[in-house]
């Protein structure tokens, strides 16, 4: 059998940072991803990445800003953490040969985004993620890391009595052939589910599989009704428009040319946290004031020399995907999934209730990002505690021994992938069912939360978990079969939904992204806590518990009214 | 926006286990959509409501991850980012306008349009993708630092240069378009210890003098990289570096004296600079061949008229050196 001490499945940025770690560590280290590196997502994050590197800002600020943009219920340990490693975090990408663009004397610039209280935003251009996964994936093929590429885990498999993790069970998408990897501790980095919506600004590989994984392995999710709206979503497409271009000046306005976020943030207008600037929209088009279900990113005040230098593949996005020159008019824009808040529940080193799992970037719930993450700290978030969590699940491994990896935990995953090629000629495409479920999370457990809808949401679940098992393939084959692939991501998504909208349901109040239209208001007496889901192997659903926020004790962070 | 009915013309290939074998075909679907439909958007349309075997790489939709490059309408292009009016093409005898799509050249077919894409990234990997350490390695980093590297930065490596490259076609030795501009990237990345070593190390066989300078990568990249950009300014950099003993480096400094000193080629002196006496003598069959098209000028050196202008231009350019433009392009006020 092949194994590998630590066993990384995605390699984003998270995913990749922390398989570095592992080689400084001298652990037998191994990446599994469902595509190359290079395609992972953390590519199509554009605006910029986080820290106080300035000697005028201070980690603390940075500290502070995160805690209030979380709704307070980010835990705080895990917040400084991060912030406190931001800088050297940075300058270890500068190292590695990240091109920052840079200032007078070659600093690294920094620009202003959402919810910050400092011009703080490091960046490349608009294609910040991208040149920071490029320059992961040279360090990797420097490490001579192993990677299993275009390999889906299928599942997370643990020793017979459910306790640690041994694991997992690979899928070869290229070959079809299924293989078990025996692992002293499984790493996820396998980022958001934001495939779970419909209209998302996500790439169509992002459908949650570590954090459905681990949770059927029996490990808890955190805060998954927290799903971040980005408030500048194509109208079409849902193809992102970075936050920069609002750092650069942009400015949002309704039909009637009226900018209204001065409504709803009287200070920070645009650059509110995302959260508020995506309610106001969303109340903008409600209202009538937005044309075909979108508001307008209007960019033509900066000018077209500033639009070239700062925001050149916004702008080529926007003419091959919108039809519009943002040099010339409004972009038209809508809040639109973006990003997971909740994820696999880990301590501040990324380590999981469940021995030897351990979990970094999107696909955790370490938690920084609280109820609302602050733009500029998901690839922070990747690549502080992608080193820190790969650094914690190495020093675990360095202490233990290889366990018993049951030999039908391989059998479970071939009978699953029998039973769907062999169904009969008819049925539900697979497409057909996540289109049906994702689009009623899109109307029900969207920007704002109604009883009603949140009540539809969840009626429909039987009926998605029971057409499910109507599902049939075109695609027979073993090579590259994408069609039973899209199938098996598919129940992950459902998994994922059903902790949603459960989540959804349960917290009756309206904090960070999670906005209730009959509980208005933030309950910190009741609700200041994390939602726990846990999978109930019996009854084949999700059941709920809460914890406790972490808190540092810091009178800063008592929480207060946020006001941008 | 008018919704319009095009016929979608897909290759469809079937891979036979070890020995490489591809069965290909061509199948039609015929979809509506509208002419700035993309063409990812208008085969996922086909996949998820015709035919769910079709098979092709996609993720991001936003030309970002590399992942859709293939052959559509001849051509390779990112699926996400191609509008369908653009590619369709009336054809005698069809009834609506088709697209053709197809996986990218020079590389293994796995299943329809998925490639094989590990030959494309070993070659990648061969240029040694990484910043190292050395003494060259300049400390500082300036606010322009990058201006040069910009444009090869913006490379996703999507592989449509390679898939469009004319040398790879016949060379499959050859390193291709995109991983020279990678090694750009760090020749010119002022932290950066190896250098020197790197252009030497380029400066060998199906490397950097290999490229044909046909400017189908330019053409085919998505990202305005501009590879063939990169590889000639490599070549420079290389020649400037003093490694001239290559045929292509000898070939350019016989061109680059014959051009300041007579104002034209003389050919079969330049072939004897480039490949020395016994290449040249191996030539011969070749000139006779050419000989009988008359195709062979004169071997006599001859001077052009006006030299003196040729050389003016020479001076100037020596002393105000071109650079390719690097930043983003300039608005095209339309």
């Amino acid at each position: 059998m092949k194994s590998h001490d630590l066993i990384i499945v995605g390699a984003g940025l998270a995913g990749m940072r922390a398989a570095l770690e592992g080689v400084k560590e001298n652990v037998n280290v191994a990446i599994i991803s469902k595509i190359h590196p290079l395609r992972s997502h953390s590519c199509a994050a554009q605006g910029g990445v986080n820290a106080a590197i300035d000697p005028e800002d201070d980690t603390s600020l940075h500290s502070y800003d995160t805690v209030k943009g979380s709704d307070y219920i980010g835990d705080e340990d895990a917040i400084e953490l991060m912030c406190e490693t931001a800088p050297e975090a940075i300058m270890e990408m500068d190292r590695m040969g990240c091109p920052f663009s840079r200032r007078e004397a070659g600093k690294i610039a920094q620009r202003p985004f959402g919810g910050a209280s400092f011009d703080r935003t490091c960046f490349a251009a608009d294609r910040t993620g991208q040149v920071m996964l490029h320059v992961l994936w040279e360090q990797l093929v420097k490490a001579k890391v192993p990677v299993y590429e275009e390999c889906q885990v299928l599942k997370l498999v643990t020793d017979p009595d459910g306790k640690s993790v041994t694991g997992v069970v690979v899928y070869d998408i290229k070959t079809g052939e299924v293989f078990p990897i025996r692992g002293k501790a499984v790493l996820m980095a396998t980022g958001g589910y934001g495939r779970v919506y419909q209209s998302s600004t996500n790439a169509t590989t992002n459908t949650g599989d570590g954090m459905a994984l681990a949770l059927r392995a029996g490990a808890p999710l955190a805060d998954m009704e927290f799903v971040q709206f980005h408030p500048t979503g194509l109208r079409t497409s849902g193809i992102l428009v970075t936050e920069g271009a609002r750092g650069e000046g942009g400015v949002l306005i309704n039909v009637d040319g009226e900018r209204f976020m001065g409504k709803y943030a009287p200070t920070k207008k645009e650059l509110a946290s995302r959260d508020v600037v995506s309610r106001g929209e969303q109340t903008e088009i409600i209202e009538g004031r937005g044309r075909d279900g979108a508001i307008f990113l209007d960019l033509t005040l900066l000018g077209a020399e500033k639009i070239m230098e700062r925001l050149p593949q916004i702008r080529q996005l926007c003419i091959d995907l919108e039809g519009v020159d943002p040099i010339k008019e409004p972009i038209p824009v809508r809040p639109t999934a973006h990003y997971s808040m909740g994820g696999i529940r880990t301590d501040k080193y990324g380590a999981s209730p469940l021995s030897g799992l351990y979990a970094a970037g999107e696909a955790a719930c370490v938690s920084v990002h609280g109820a609302n993450r602050l733009g500029g700290n998901s690839l922070l978030d990747g690549v502080v505690f992608g080193k820190i969590t790969g650094k914690a699940a190495s020093e675990f491994v360095n202490s233990q021994e290889y366990r018993i990896f049951p030999q039908e935990a391989v059998d479970e995953v071939n009978k699953d992938i029998e039973n769907l090629i062999n169904r009969e000629e008819w049925g539900i495409r697979p497409v057909e069912l996540h289109t049906r479920l994702s689009s009623k999370m899109n109307a029900y457990c969207g920007v704002f939360r109604t009883p009603d809808g949140l009540a539809q949401a969840e009626e429909q679940l039987p009926s998605v978990r029971r057409d499910y098992d109507l599902i049939h393939l075109d695609d027979k084959t073993k090579s590259f079969n994408l069609n039973l692939l899209r199938a098996l991501e598919l129940r992950n998504i459902i998994d994922l939904a059903e902790c949603i909208i459960k989540g959804a349901i349960a917290r009756t109040e309206s904090r960070g992204a999670h906005s209730r239209t009959d509980y208005p208001t933030r309950d910190d007496d009741n609700w200041r806590k994390h939602t726990i889901a846990m999978w109930n192997a019996e009854t084949k659903s999700v059941e709920l518990s809460y914890e406790a926020v972490r808190t540092v004790d810091n009178p800063r962070y008592v929480p207060k009214e946020r006001v941008y | 926006m008018s919704i319009k009915t095009y016929i979608f013309r897909v290759q469809r290939n079937t891979c036979h286990g070890d020995n490489g074998k591809v069965d290909t075909n061509w199948q039609e679907y015929i979809i509506e959509c509208e002419e700035t439909t993309t063409v990812l958007t208008a085969l996922d349309d086909i996949r998820d409501h015709q035919d769910s075997t079709i098979t092709y790489r996609q993720s991001c939709r936003s030309a970002i991850c590399g992942s859709c490059a293939m052959k559509i309408s001849g051509k390779t292009r990112l699926a996400c980012k191609t509008h369908v009016g653009i590619v369709a093409r009336s054809v005698e005898g069809k009834e609506h306008q088709v697209i053709e799509v197809a996986p990218q050249g020079n590389q293994p077919v796995l299943k329809d349009m998925a490639i094989d894409i590990a030959p494309f990234f070993d070659r990648v990997i061969k240029i040694q993708p990484f910043i190292k350490g050395g003494d060259e390695a300049d400390t500082e980093v300036h606010q322009n630092s990058y201006d040069q590297v910009n444009h090869v930065t913006q490379c996703i490596m999507c592989g449509c240069c390679y898939s469009e490259c004319t040398v790879a076609e016949v060379s499959p030795e050859y390193i291709g378009p995109a991983a020279l501009a990678k090694a750009f990237r760090f020749v010119s990345d002022p932290r950066e210890g190896c250098k020197t070593a790197r252009l030497k190390e380029l400066s060998e066989d199906h490397m950097m003098w290999s490229c044909s300078r046909c400017a189908m990568c330019v053409e085919a990249c998505p990202k305005d990289v501009a590879p063939m950009e990169a590889i000639v300014k490599l070549r420079t950099r290389g020649i400037q570096k003093g490694f001239t003993n290559t045929t292509g480096a000898k070939h350019a400094l016989a061109f680059h004296e014959d051009i300041t000193s007579r104002g034209d080629l003389n050919e079969f002196s330049v072939m004897m600079r480039t490949i020395g006496i016994f290449g040249t003598m191996g030539e011969i069959p070749t000139a006779l061949h050419l000989l009988k098209k008359g195709k062979i000028p004169s071997p006599i050196p001859h001077k052009a008229e006006g030299i003196e202008e040729v050389r003016k231009m020479y001076d100037i350019l020596e002393k105000n050196p071109l650079d390719v433009e690097t930043k983003a392009k300039e608005v095209e006020p339309e």
